[in-house]
């Protein structure tokens, strides 16, 4: 039996969905946009410029639907849905990106624990009336304790002691402390945004420059309102403390008096114009620890080796 | 500028909420404004257009002294008033007659503007065909090397593309497809074919027309999966030429053109960042390995025997002399 009638048939009943094109055209099924990049033919705009204009649109068209009718989809009551890709074309956005909130205390204890959010529900099921009802709010589950009409008292209670009073108060509190939990995540958040960072800087700047004066601010003229300045409080060290301590001490005030070391090392970095920062170089070799410390290690030859775990120490005795 | 207000109530919080930056963005809406003098042209033009942009459009019935490329503030203003971000400004001077400007906003400040001159109209009603439903997503359709090429005409596709189509949606009706809007622009000039790039200060009359066409289109079958497209006029058909212009500030747009970072379903899917020893297996939960350390073989329990006691090899050696003993006492 031959077919190939069948199908002349078959197709000389529909038109041809096939377009031919020069450049292929760009298509954008996320944002249902064909780009059709061949030139504009003069000749047939000028002859019959409406006529040209559809049936360009149409190529286009029927190239884009050839794309987006090949798309995955999905089957809903009111017929298919073709599940688009992500437009490929950047539009900008009318408004900037969302700002990630900082999160509340307890949202960083839940994170660093692991603790799941649990969504819990707004409603909760009461055993005696058979119903659902508010877990707070209106007719809350959390004010029957308080309108119950008939209490137990403890048996040390004192006289006055109202017990439908008290669990009210108990339930207020929790609402204060929430309340204050809250505020204390808004300051938070606050305090840790750009602009109050910048406001501390600047608070501390203007301290500065009130104590810069001859008289250390003394006999300036004081605005109304101006805050107090409140210094830094002294902190002494301990009266007694270790041996090892206090020779590590003693050791960093002798090194700062010798004033071989640092100054010199100063001098060579800046009046030279070696490539090499010796400066540097001395401290990186000696791992923070200047020359000296350098100088004796190498006395000690081997020993050097073995104590540089105990660098990181050595540099905080060395700014005492 | 607005006062920065603190809602008093739910309804108010949610509206404020409803305004409030997204990572996904709603459809943009778009105010349409008339400047001193709109010629009938001009309304009609911005009636129909508004017709197309239906119901994501806001019409300003009064008249206006606005100036877009001098002043801006106006724009800011309405833009945080209203919650748009797109703007169609007809007016029409002795200078620039039948004048449409369109302009978006990033952030409540303009990001960029387009003029276009009217200079040919026909509208829906002159077509006795039918139209297309309010709130369907049209197919675009662009035709001409320039809109690859020249940044005057990347812009206005850019410009039409957010106006018309700009929302992203993730899944469409096959059967709501019903109109097309086609942007083509007139023959290419030879002179911009050979030095669009090099001059900066272009003429803007050797600029091509841009001719925007709308139809509806019938899906008819096709014996295959894909339907065979056939248009129909459905107006409003434009004939624009372009005039000034204002590109985007540079920052402003590299800020506009951020994307949102992966989300945490795409990262469990393995798009994102690598997490190791974690899986999503096929029903979706997340399943992880993890390492426990060497396990000390040393303290491990095993059957309890007599001959494994510990201190087992003295009392043996002392048991068996014992029994040697007891045996001679026998002999």
């Amino acid at each position: 039996m031959d077919v190939s009638a069948i199908i002349d048939a078959s197709t000389s009943k529909y038109k041809s969905v096939e377009v031919e094109k020069d450049i292929p055209v760009e298509i954008d099924a996320g944002l249902l946009t064909v780009t059709d990049i061949n030139p504009i033919d003069e000749d047939l705009y000028k002859e019959d410029r409406e006529a040209y204009l559809q049936e360009l649109a149409r190529d286009g068209i029927q190239l884009l639907l050839g794309s987006i009718f090949s798309l995955p989809t999905q089957s809903s009551s009111d017929g298919p849905l073709a599940l688009l890709p992500p437009a490929t074309t950047l539009l900008p956005r009318a408004k900037p990106l969302p700002k990630p909130k900082p999160p509340t205390k307890w949202e960083r204890f839940a994170a660093a624990k692991g603790i799941q959010h649990k969504v819990r529900d707004k409603k909760v099921w009461d055993e005696e009336k058979q119903e659902w009802v508010n877990r707070w709010g209106m007719r809350g589950k959390n004010k029957d304790v308080e309108e119950q009409w008939i209490h137990e008292l403890p048996d040390n209670a004192p006289d006055d002691h109202n017990p439908a009073q008290a669990a009210r108060q108990e339930r207020k509190a929790r609402i204060a402390k929430n309340e204050r939990q809250h505020l204390g995540n808004v300051a938070r958040a606050q305090s840790s945004d750009e602009r109050s960072k910048r406001k501390v800087e600047l608070e501390r700047d203007l301290a500065t420059t009130r104590i810069s004066t001859a008289s250390m601010g003394k006999f300036d003229k004081k605005l109304e309102g101006e805050p107090k300045l409140r210094g830094v409080k002294r902190k002494f060290d301990a009266n007694e403390k270790s041996a090892k301590d206090e020779r590590q001490d003693s050791l960093a005030i002798l090194s700062k008096l010798d004033g071989s070391g640092a100054k010199k090392s100063k001098q060579g970095a800046s009046g030279s114009d070696d490539v090499l920062n010796v400066r540097k170089a001395i401290r990186f070799a000696s791992r923070g620890r200047g020359g000296v410390a350098l100088g004796k290690d190498a006395l000690r030859g081997g020993a050097g080796k073995s104590s540089r775990g105990g660098g990181g120490r050595g540099k905080r005795g060395g700014r005492k | 500028m607005l006062r920065t207000v603190k809602p008093k109530n739910a309804r108010s919080k949610r509206a404020l909420e409803a305004r409030e930056p997204k990572e996904v963005e709603d459809v943009k809406t778009a105010i349409f404004i008339r400047g001193t003098h709109t010629g009938e042209r001009i309304n009609n033009v911005m009636k129909e257009l508004m017709a197309l942009k239906r119901p994501d459009a806001i019409s300003f019935s009064k008249k206006n002294e606005i100036r877009p490329f001098e002043d801006s503030t106006s724009l800011d203003f309405w833009s945080k008033k209203n919650d748009a971000s797109l703007f169609v400004i007809g007016q029409s001077s002795k200078k620039r007659p039948d004048n449409l400007v369109f302009a978006r906003t990033f952030d409540h400040q303009v990001l960029d503007m387009c003029e276009v001159g009217v200079t040919s109209f026909t509208g829906m009603n002159e077509f006795k065909t039918p139209k297309s439903t309010p709130g369907h997503r049209p197919l675009m359709h662009f035709a001409s090397e320039l809109f690859d090429t020249h940044h005057r005409f990347i812009q206005l596709k850019s410009l039409l593309l957010d106006f018309f189509n700009g929302e992203v949606i993730d899944a469409i009706f096959l059967a709501g497809l019903e109109h097309v809007i086609s942007v083509t622009l007139s023959p290419t000039p030879a002179s911009l074919t050979t030095t669009s790039a090099l001059t900066d200060e272009e003429d803007l009359s050797i600029l091509p027309t841009v001719h925007i066409r709308t139809y509806t289109v019938r899906l008819l079958a096709s014996g295959a999966r894909t339907p065979r497209a056939e248009l129909t006029p459905m107006g409003p058909f434009l004939d624009l030429r372009l005039r000034r212009y204002q590109a985007a500030d540079p920052e402003m747009l590299k800020q506009a053109m951020k994307r949102p970072k992966l989300k945490k379903q795409d990262i469990e899917k393995g798009l994102g960042k690598k997490r190791k020893n974690v899986e999503v297996d096929e029903m979706g939960d997340v399943r992880g390995r993890v390492h426990l350390g060497k396990q000390d073989l040393g303290k491990l329990q095993v059957r309890k025997m007599k001959g494994l006691k510990e201190g087992g090899d003295e009392l043996r050696k002392r048991r068996k002399a014992l029994d040697v003993s007891g045996d001679s006492d026998a002999e």
